[in-house]
């Protein structure tokens, strides 16, 4: 049994998330729920094309605004739309956007490079990887082979909450707030920009709105906020607007795959070459910021065992806002043109594309999964491409995934406290995946205490240790920590119980749903609490002990099933089949809504969200939240998460990412499967679906005849 | 966004009064002229809510045809009985337009008056013909989303669910201004292509207010489709609203054209007959002559044929493609 439908998981945790009534009430506080007391507010001059001169400004009639301190502008050439030209403070937000009115730049526009298609190096002209001839033998040798190049956009973080900060400079000390994945990351910088020790700065982010990858360090708010919060020693914020947000501060780079896949007479694949171009900023990769990077990579070829692969890649300098890593880097759009190139090779070799996929499949636990998720979509139904009755059509599609897990650098505090309440720390942050909740779900339940008893704080720099929440990190690196952690307060209070009964060894007393026995005795936590002469006593543990565990690979296994308009070429997604190892289990709702949400963003990704720049100006048309076009609720379909292990012969493991990697693949083959020719270019719009239809009707047919 | 005297109009009378000295933005439900003034394409130095004179909210069947009061809110006529059973055309356009939030706000006079939804138009960076500048950045740019038919000097497409619906009823705006108590002006006529104004898209004058809407008849068959690439919070891409009236079928089309587009090749195709599967293709067929796509938007031609075939067999109550 390697699943249970019901996804009951091993640690029995089915509450809801512990922040869920300050979040709904609005008594959680985010950064921009922080207005101090004579506050300044600042905000960054933005280029407003994609390469453009500034020609004229008026910073004096800028500067006269009533209200506003200072106008700066630091360079004259912008090389995206939002690049950073200089900036603005004033007294308040009336003030700073009259500044930003006023100051009334006027550019000139240069030729602005928007298209990734347009700006690569051919591939016949890119220097040939090492192994090119030994790629190139495989596919002599190969009885089969096939080629086909694929196409995916941009998509920008658009985190709900934008990227800010409030920095409040008292002179030997700060207090900041800031929406981040790393509150270590982010106070260490503000220090170095306030040229304050690390102690010295106070930072918080106890709830962020969001972050995919773009939220490390203090990036470029805290900068500004720190440099102005210090002279004019009064607090400062940065907060980036909704257009911002999309134009500066990161995005999954576009890529262009072509793949070239030879296969022998049994179906399996031999080897061949594969090129990928990345769009990235004008001047490279992930040099937007200063908190993260992010290339053009595209992790092509993965998953599958496609033989001896010559692979070679471009970074290609696109005048747009820069690339960070987002929620798995280069894999989602990785694994829709493997997909996709997966299907295409199993109709070259006559095999079912799940046949096909098991046959190729280098990982025991995926093969596994991929027929209990065929069993759960309805593989067997399968019509052959494009066969099903009707202009509606219905296809069934697969895509794979899998993470990595490492350890992690973490410290979890526990206090207990004299009346019982158990006070768990974490300098981790919670950037909305549940993870107050699964820590204080690790100690409670190792203690079995009541939630009630649970008071846990996390996303605070005077808090213990927490790693960066990046590369799905922060649960594998804290989990075996929390279980330390709790040991150790179990043991302290079962001394003072112990103490209390006269008995030596305290092994023999058992701590049962919240009651200490031994010997016929019984004592409740509280009441053990109260026999402790203190205010509290407290625990922590850095290490994993026995707790770390041989991880799992996070594999993931998705089945789509769709229905395309075949007149219109509208595709409506009825039901994701979403498999996922996750190690050990502690929450069911919270890995239930991570693999949802991950599900959500990954259909988005493959239907909609498209960064659009234009093609005369460089300007990103779309920088905003109706025409950058992202799924709604009506949108999503029925998604059944299924939870893979329910056993503790792992450790919990990486969550996050793994998820968001199956989707896009799994929904363009069942796109292909209804239609029964793929799109090759995401999103899949109506225009590029009915123009791939069109290019197998029959009119196309009656062309192509001699 | 620049700061504002703000007006409550107690009585509609003031509103009129105070909107004909020309120095106020007229806000109803707000949805349209937030957007436009948080861009800073609209800087109003005052702005007039009309939105609290909840006596110009109301759905009348009187004897001369269903009176729609200006601040009737799309929630409103998505919420009527009436308009469902016997205008299925205008009850689809209001009740699946955006979210279900915006339509508790937005008025059917607001959304008849919205200002285009064209994203060169929306951003303070394009200087575009419509704000007074010398192009159209459609025509060479981004246009999967413009018109086809139309278009010229600009290329925008109107942005009201609500306004091809009206058409096709043949319904009528009524207007008043300080110089008029009352000006009756048919929907097919109240709104006007970029050649005749670029910078409106209405007959609208300053001072003028939509009072508001009657439907004189009630059509025998009527349906509205509406085609988007998202089902959640999106502009339909194309739509199709269709009405027989006693004149015979009218079809009006939106989201193809700066104006709610009157497709007279299929209604002379369709004339007053029945429709078969047959009638209904042969006029999504005529409902594309003279269409004119640019780079990027051919596929609307297709989704024109479709949506017109559709909207005719939904209303005829014969089968169309349903999702599965």
């Amino acid at each position: 049994m390697t699943y249970r439908s019901d996804n009951h998981v091993a640690l029995e945790n089915d509450g809801p998330r512990l922040d869920i009534v300050e979040k709904v009430t609005g008594k959680a506080r985010f950064t921009t729920d922080y207005y101090l007391p004579q506050m300044l507010w600042a905000a960054y001059i933005i280029c407003d094309y994609g390469d453009a001169h500034v020609r004229k400004s008026n910073i004096g009639a800028a500067r006269a605004v009533k209200g506003v301190l200072e106008v700066q502008i630091d360079k004259q050439d912008g090389q995206y739309h939002g690049d950073r030209l200089g900036h603005i403070c004033a007294e308040s937000r009336q003030a700073l956007e009259r500044g930003l009115a006023a100051l009334d730049l006027k550019f000139r526009i240069r030729n602005p490079k928007t298209r990734l298609e347009d700006e690569r190096t051919p591939r016949d002209k890119l220097t040939p990887a090492q192994n090119d001839a030994e790629a190139q033998k495989a596919l002599k040798e190969s009885a089969l082979a096939a080629e086909a190049e694929f196409q995916t956009q941009v998509q920008t973080h658009v985190a709900l909450e934008p990227h800010g900060c409030v920095v409040d400079y008292r002179g030997d000390s700060a207090v900041a707030y800031g929406s981040t994945q790393s509150n270590i990351a982010f106070r260490n910088d503000l220090a170095r920009e306030l040229k304050l020790r690390q102690d010295q700065v106070e930072f918080h982010c106890e709830y962020v709105g969001g972050g995919f990858g773009a939220k490390f360090g203090c990036d470029s708010e805290g900068v500004l906020a720190a440099k102005l919060s210090k002279k004019y020693s009064r607090p400062c914020r940065v907060i980036r607007t909704r257009k911002q947000e999309h134009l500066d501060t990161g995005n999954r780079p576009g890529s262009i795959q072509y793949m070239r896949i030879g296969l022998s007479r049994d179906g399996k694949m031999r080897g061949g070459k594969i090129a990928t171009w990345g769009s990235v900023g004008p001047t490279g990769g992930g040099q937007a910021s200063a908190g993260g990077g992010g290339g053009g990579g595209v992790r092509n070829p993965s998953r599958y065992n496609f033989g001896a692969i010559a692979k070679v890649h471009e970074d290609v300098s696109l005048n747009g806002g820069y690339p960070r890593a987002m929620r798995a880097p280069g894999n989602p759009q990785a694994m829709f043109a493997i997909e996709l190139m997966m299907d295409h090779l199993a109709e070259k070799a006559g095999k079912d594309p799940l046949e096909f996929r098991l046959l190729n499949e280098t990982s025991d636990i995926r093969r596994e999964m991929l027929k209990v998720g065929a069993e759960l979509i309805g593989w067997s139904h399968r019509k052959p491409n494009g066969t099903t009755h009707g202009p509606i059509k219905r296809g069934l599609g697969v895509g794979v995934a899998d993470w990595g897990n490492g350890r992690g650098n973490a410290t979890i505090g526990i206090n207990v406290y004299r009346d019982g309440t158990v006070e768990v720390l974490s300098g981790a942050q919670d950037i909305g995946t549940g993870y107050r909740t699964m820590i204080g779900d690790v100690v409670r339940t190792h203690l079995g205490l009541p939630r009630e008893l649970l008071v846990v704080k996390v996303g605070r720099s005077d808090y213990p240790e927490g790693p960066a929440s990046g590369g799905s990190m922060t649960s594998r690196a804290t989990a075996p920590k929390g279980f330390m952690a709790a040991d150790l307060a179990r043991e302290g209070i079962r001394r003072l119980v112990a103490k209390e009964w006269g008995i030596q060894k305290v092994d023999d007393i058992a701590l049962e749903n919240g009651v200490f026995k031994a010997g016929g005795k019984s004592m409740d936590w509280a009441k053990a609490c109260r026999l402790m002469m203190r205010d509290r006593l407290s625990f922590s543990s850095a290490e994993d002990g026995q707790y770390w565990k041989t991880p799992t690979g996070s594999e993931a296994v998705q089945f789509a099933d769709v229905s395309v308009d075949t007149e219109t070429g509208i595709i409506r997604v009825n039901k994701v089949v979403a498999l996922q190892n996750v190690g050990l289990p502690v929450n069911r709702n919270t890995i239930e809504n991570q693999i949802c949400g991950a599900v959500i963003q990954g259909l988005s990704f493959c239907l909609f969200e498209d960064r659009i720049l234009n093609r005369q100006t460089g300007a990103m048309v779309n920088p905003n939240m109706d025409m950058y076009k992202i799924a709604g609720p009506v949108d999503v379909p029925e998604i059944v998460p299924i939870i893979w292990r329910e056993d503790r012969d792992v450790g919990v493991n990486s969550l996050g990412e793994p998820p968001v990697i199956p989707t896009p693949g799994a929904i363009a083959t069942a796109v292909a499967n209804a239609i029964g020719t793929q799109v090759r270019s995401m999103p899949l719009t109506p225009d590029k679906v009915l123009a791939a239809i069109a290019s197998v009707g029959p009119a196309a047919r009656k062309a192509k005849a001699p | 966004m620049n700061s504002f005297d703000y007006l409550v109009a107690e009585q509609f009378d003031a509103a009129v009064a105070e909107y004909g000295r020309g120095t106020a933005a007229l806000k109803a439900g707000g949805i349209d002229l937030l957007d436009l003034m948080k861009e800073g394409i609209d800087s109003p130095s005052t702005v007039l809510s009309i939105g609290e004179l909840g006596e110009f909210r109301y759905i009348r069947d009187e004897n001369d045809g269903v009176h729609i009061g200006c601040l009737t809110t799309l929630a409103d006529i998505g919420r009527s009985k009436l308009l469902k059973i016997k205008y299925p055309v205008l009850h689809h356009a209001a009740a699946e337009a955006a979210t279900p939030q915006i339509r508790e706000r937005a008025t059917i006079a607001g959304n008849l008056c919205q200002r285009p939804r064209c994203w060169y138009f929306r951003q303070r960076e394009f200087h575009c013909l419509k704000k007074g500048g010398a192009t159209c950045f459609a025509v060479d740019g981004e246009n999967r989303y413009h018109a086809i038919f139309g278009g010229g000097p600009s290329y925008i497409v109107h942005p009201s669910n609500i306004a091809p619906a009206l058409v096709a009823l043949d319904a009528v705006i009524h207007v008043r201004s300080t110089d008029k108590e009352n000006e009756p002006i048919k929907a097919a006529d109240f709104f006007v292509l970029p050649e005749q104004s670029l910078k409106t898209e209405n007959v609208l004058k300053p001072g003028q207010i939509i009072s508001e809407v009657v439907l004189p008849q009630a059509p025998t068959q009527s349906a509205t489709i509406e085609l988007r690439e998202k089902q959640s919070f999106d502009w339909p891409v194309t739509m199709a609203c269709v009405a027989r009236l006693d004149g015979g079928w009218r079809v009006c089309l939106g989201s193809v054209a700066p104006i709610p587009w009157l497709s007279r090749p299929a209604m002379e195709v369709l004339a007053n007959k029945d429709i078969t599967p047959e009638l209904a293709a042969a006029a999504g067929e005529a409902a594309v002559k003279g269409a004119d796509p640019l780079a990027d938007n051919e596929y609307k031609v297709q989704l024109v044929k479709v949506a017109t075939k559709r909207a005719l067999l939904t209303a005829a109550g014969l089968e169309v493609p349903r999702w599965n």
